[in-house]
């Protein structure tokens, strides 16, 4: 069924694509005429990747405001995937046709036969599509729908799992808890790692034996750590609080207060996740130069100030490098940890956004929220990530 | 000519083979037909529930039935909706009550009533429901028809530490609200007080035994028996009371919360070890948690659900789960299942369920089979569920709701009391919050099957 709504919205996006594309080609000194055409169908094609499978529902006189801006917004990205790559190449076409060499050189093939390539990347390409690919195409089809657990009927909701998520109360603060938790991990997981490797690597007798026995909690599975840190942390029969009542300070209530559940869990996760970084790091400080340490020495610079000056800054590479681990740690596998610490409790204060799509497509069985909640927080980290290559990145420094 | 005969050979050698497998498979046909059974337990119930199966495959041979035990009813649930898009669905699946609406709405179960039609014995074993328990055939009666076999029901009874209460001067353990209060204040104010009075987990299980008990419905529409619910009842007075007493018992430190939701273990532990004076669970750990207190020499003594004094007791409503029996199966095997789940249930068996477990004797005539055996006299802890439940009264209320987001409820309460408990608030207005986000979740089930 052709409505209004479905002709027009692909004919804006074209026209958009159209005069955006043709003016660049007309900036190249190239036909006008064929930048417009090609940028008409990327821009036409585009709108549709989302809005076809949606049926533009997002659209229709019924759905509130924000299902509209969402659509827009579906609209808006659904075009970019074919223009960006388009636009890009004009940029590289017009810089050629300034005269500038294009930079990147071209790599030798080193299979003759095209095909012998694609055969031996078969078998990964067949396990990507099956395993991750189509799960993943999958999910968006989930997303769209209000499905339970094996209940035989669905129903289409449009983007409502989406937009229902702007003022889902549970859903919000559970954001706020993932980013504070998962910053926590990140800032004092790192500085603690690197100041117990800095330590473990100080040349002394046995160093081997005590730099195995740092990593080992890294051989622990998440779901073992919030076993240990359960029965330490609590409340009546723990260690915690045994060595607190050591020191005259009152029995806490660890797991059952919501301002200190979230500190167990955090505390529980560097734990686990120290080796690693710890690892890293002890590689890192072998790799330093020593002459420049030397003379820093020589300078009259002291310990702290060369470990701040030189050691830190030479170590960005690997910092950034673990920044990057730790946020994917904190986000998607601290998971095991908090089921079996907190199960995402005291009253909902250590529910980070993947224990929430846990709760919300296992335990109540709404496959479709729990889709919809896994592509924001997919697409969250992949933000996340993307702002610190960008950012980051240009403050680390590879060279030795 | 040399072709042809090989040809003639190689004929007659497949027709004389597919005369041997059809043979074969005529002599497959006589082996005992296979019966799946699927049981939500891994523990000493799954043991009793093979041995019985194996009892049951030696008296009758010409059925073959096996039981696998699963972690929990959601994880059983999700099994069987699994196998079933797999085309490998087993026979008879434990289900629990509040998903009873949902295995109507899935479909994939045949009532008993259906498969039974105007048989009076399957197998030589007699169908005998007029001799089941009231509330349990009024719970998984639907619509006038035997639904599912009842197996596993209990009921939520109070455990008490006798030493504690008579340290304290009190004879008798409370009945109510108000007297648990009374007796919390004694005991709290003993020199040598337990860490806490009372604990029960918090499981939505307990409030809505709370809601049964003062005759109050949690769902329009008959408790969703009528028709389809379509509105809840949270923000209902007799809710709020229990919200605000449970409050109130939290505030005073007469409660203790172990900080997580639906801790059956923290409570069982508490009560077994001393850490509390009272404990309300499940009649199902009757025998582990005598036992188990028996070991660090605490007496335990059980009692009824204590209840809200203020509007009385009307009854309290079973819990558990029941056998569904899986739809378009072959006769022998629909005939196997139908006999192995009424041979569970016969008299002897149900009083030996109800002896390893605790769970309700759910035949009138177990009951009196105990009587007559004295198990009860000997062992008294046992006798409360049954007592508690033959005394209650069958209404809208105790017969309990049929909801197609029952689940989703339960944690929508768990999660309302506990912020109301670690957080503070208004009972009145937390409820309502809660009656709120119930009622949506209940609209996007029921959107849809309308």
């Amino acid at each position: 069924m052709l409505g209004l709504i479905q002709i027009l919205v692909p004919l804006l996006a074209g026209l958009i694509g159209a005069v955006w594309v043709g003016s660049r080609f007309r900036l190249m000194q190239r036909s006008g005429m064929v930048g417009a055409i090609l940028g008409g169908l990327a821009g036409g094609l585009g709108s549709l990747i989302f809005m076809a499978p949606l049926d533009f529902c997002t659209f229709e006189p019924e759905r509130n405001l924000i299902d509209a801006v969402f659509g827009v917004g579906l609209v808006l990205v659904g075009m970019a995937i074919p223009l960006g790559p388009l636009l890009g190449w004009t940029r590289q076409a017009y810089h050629r046709h300034l005269g500038m060499k294009n930079t990147v050189p071209q790599q030798k093939g080193i299979f003759k036969q095209w095909w012998l390539a694609w055969l031996f990347l078969l078998p990964t390409l067949t396990i990507l599509v099956l395993f991750l690919y189509y799960p993943g195409l999958d999910t968006f089809r989930l997303s769209t729908l209000l499905t339970f657990v094996g209940a035989p009927r669905t129903r289409f909701v449009c983007v409502d799992n989406f937009t229902g998520l702007l003022t889902d109360s549970t859903y919000l603060r559970s954001i706020g808890i993932t980013f504070a938790i998962s910053a926590a991990i990140i800032i004092f997981g790192l500085a603690g790692s690197l100041l117990i490797a800095t330590l473990a690597y100080q040349p002394i007798r046995g160093a081997a034996i005590y730099r195995i026995l740092l990593i080992w909690p890294y051989a622990i599975s998440p779901a073992v750590a919030g076993i240990i840190f359960f029965i330490m942390f609590n409340p009546l029969g723990g260690v915690a609080n045994y060595l607190l009542g050591l020191v005259g300070i009152p029995r806490l209530n660890w797991l059952s207060d919501p301002n200190l559940a979230p500190w167990v869990v955090i505390f529980a996760s560097i734990w686990k996740q120290m080796g690693y970084n710890i690892l890293f790091y002890i590689a890192g400080l072998q790799n330093l130069p020593k002459d420049l340490q030397e003379a820093a020495a020589i300078d009259g610079a002291g310990a702290f100030r060369r470990f701040l000056a030189i050691t830190v800054p030479l170590l960005s590479p690997i910092t950034f490098f673990l920044v990057i681990t730790n946020m994917t740690y904190a986000f998607f596998d601290i998971f095991g940890t908090i089921d079996l610490l907190t199960a995402g409790g005291p009253s909902g204060s250590t529910s980070v956004l993947i224990y929430e799509i846990y709760k919300i497509g296992v335990s109540s069985g709404n496959l479709g929220k729990a889709a919809a909640q896994s592509i924001v927080l997919f697409l969250m980290v992949v933000g996340l990530t993307l702002i610190q290559f960008r950012t980051t990145e240009r403050n680390v420094t590879y060279g030795g | 000519m040399n072709t042809r005969r090989t040809f003639l050979a190689v004929a007659a050698g497949l027709v004389a083979a597919s005369g041997a497998a059809f043979w074969a498979a005529d002599s497959f046909a006589q082996s005992p037909a296979d019966v799946k059974v699927w049981i939500a337990f891994t523990d000493n119930r799954l043991d009793w529930a093979r041995e019985k199966a194996a009892e049951f495959n030696k008296q009758f041979p010409q059925y073959n039935v096996t039981v696998e035990g699963y972690g929990n009813y959601e994880e059983i649930q999700q099994a069987t909706d699994l196998a079933i898009q797999q085309n490998a669905a087993p026979s008879v699946v434990q289900w629990f009550e509040v998903g009873t609406q949902r295995a109507r709405d899935f479909g994939y179960f045949k009532s008993i009533a259906d498969a039974l039609g105007e048989r009076t014995e399957v197998n030589g074993i007699p169908v005998n429901f007029d001799d089941f328990i009231q509330p349990v055939v009024s719970y998984y009666t639907l619509e006038g028809e035997f639904t599912s076999m009842p197996w596993n029901s209990s009921s939520p009874i109070l455990y008490s530490n006798t030493g504690i209460l008579e340290k304290a001067g009190i004879d008798t353990p409370p009945a109510t609200w108000q007297e648990v209060e009374a007796a919390c204040e004694k005991i709290m104010a003993l020199p040598d007080a337990p860490q806490g009075c009372i604990t029960w987990p918090n499981h939505g299980w307990f409030y809505e035994q709370w809601m049964a008990q003062q005759n109050a419905v949690l769902a329009n529409n008959e408790n969703g028996r009528a028709a389809r619910a379509t509105e809840l009842f949270l923000d209902s007075e007799p809710s709020v009371a229990i919200a605000s007493w449970w409050q109130s018992m939290e505030d005073k430190g007469y409660y203790v919360y172990s900080g997580r939701q639906r801790d059956w273990a923290a409570t069982e532990q508490a009560i077994q070890t001393g850490t509390v004076a009272m404990a309300i669970t499940s009649s199902a750990d009757a025998a582990n948690i005598t036992n188990a207190a028996k070991e660090n020499n605490i007496d335990i003594v059980t009692t009824r659900m204590p209840y809200n004094a203020e509007t009385g007791w009307t009854g309290n409503l079973i819990g558990g789960a029941s056998l569904w029996l899986v739809k378009d199966l072959p006769t022998e095997v629909e005939d196997g299942a139908l006999s192995f789940m009424l041979w569970l249930n016969n008299t002897e068996n149900a009083a030996e369920w109800h002896q390893v477990t605790g769970y309700l004797p759910i035949r009138e005539s177990s009951v009196e089979l105990l009587e007559s055996q004295g198990w009860f006299e000997e062992n008294p802890n046992f006798y409360t569920a049954s007592d508690q439940i033959n005394n209650s009264t069958v209404t809208t209320a105790t017969r309990g709701a049929l909801l197609g987001s029952f689940p989703q409820t339960r944690d929508v309460i768990t999660q309302t009391m506990e912020n109301l408990m670690l957080q503070g608030g208004d009972p009145a207005q937390a409820m309502a919050q809660a009656n709120q986000q119930a009622n949506q979740l209940l609209a996007e089930y029921n959107s849809l099957y309308n």
